[in-house]
């Protein structure tokens, strides 16, 4: 690593990491890449404040869902593979769930994941499954709970506000969680 | 994400979000948040090192158990493991003209395709 800045007084050199690494500004990056292809920029989701709500016993207790932005493999949806171009026809846009124990088969070719610098060959790199399993195996959540959830990735706000959420609310509640694990991939 | 996770926070239920957009997630505000410093799409540890996914695991299971207070962000102290990889997401300085007519007629294709589909759900 070079980026070592002299202080300016003698002395050990102060060894900074470089003045780049820094978290990656992701909409400033969006907005610049569509706008120089043309296209008006989105809008995020933003909030200055957040709810809150302590987890109300141990998490040895507490039972635990997974929500993925995932999508179950759809045959006849095209390319889906790890390094499948993005692929809209592989989206879903309503809430599914699928059982924990089933070794779902997982793909993300539809969300605009890091093509430039990542390829999605293994899965628990983006959907902690066995991980939970493992944690609920070993005592440190109460349970994980037998089914997971898959979220669309809906551009509209709305929709996911006052349709999607609610319906993950709902399955949430009838598998009496308490807390939830959410992955965006 | 943020919105499912703000949504079922309001509603009771304790959350917490695994990601690398840093800038989004804290940009929507939400309860707890464990950010990866890798590309997009390992939010939840380094592709085939599941010594990296346990622990990034076991930092959203601490946030859960011990945020003091909503919008609580945990920075894993794990780095990707090759260099320069930030420079290369979606640079759009670097393509020609061509190939930025070609990206904007593709997205146009992957726009209709994603319209079709959600109106078809």
């Amino acid at each position: 690593m070079s980026g070592g800045a002299a202080a300016g007084s003698p002395g050990p050199r102060i060894e900074f990491a470089p003045a780049d690494d820094v978290p990656i500004r992701y909409m400033d990056r969006t907005r610049e890449y569509y706008e120089a292809l043309g296209f008006a920029p989105y809008r995020w989701a933003h909030f200055t404040d957040a709810p809150f709500t302590p987890l109300p016993m141990p998490l040895a207790r507490a039972r635990v869902a997974l929500i993925t932005t995932a999508a179950p493999f759809q045959p006849g949806a095209g390319d889906q593979g790890p390094r499948a171009p993005y692929n809209a026809s592989a989206k879903f846009y309503q809430v599914y769930s699928a059982q924990v124990d089933s070794k779902p088969d997982l793909r993300i070719s539809h969300v605009g994941y890091d093509r430039a610098n990542t390829v999605p060959e293994d899965l628990d790199a983006y959907v902690p499954l066995r991980r939970l399993q493992a944690a609920a195996a070993a005592g440190r959540i109460g349970a994980l709970t037998p089914r997971f959830h898959g979220a669309p990735t809906n551009r509209s706000h709305r929709v996911t506000m006052e349709t999607d959420a609610p319906e993950l609310l709902r399955r949430c509640r009838e598998d009496g969680v308490d807390a939830a694990v959410l992955v965006p991939s | 994400m943020g919105l499912v996770a703000r949504h079922l926070e309001a509603s009771g239920v304790s959350t917490v979000i695994m990601g690398c957009a840093k800038d989004i997630v804290e940009h929507c505000g939400v309860p707890r948040f464990v950010w990866s410093d890798f590309p997009l799409g390992n939010s939840a540890g380094r592709p085939f090192d599941p010594a990296s996914q346990a622990l990034t695991l076991e930092l959203a299971l601490r946030l859960l158990e011990s945020a003091p207070a909503a919008r609580t962000t945990v920075a894993s102290p794990l780095r990707w493991p090759a260099e320069g990889w930030k420079r290369r997401y979606l640079d759009a300085g670097k393509l020609s003209p061509e190939e930025i007519a070609e990206r904007r007629r593709e997205f146009d294709v992957v726009k209709a395709v994603a319209k079709a589909k959600r109106e078809g759900a």
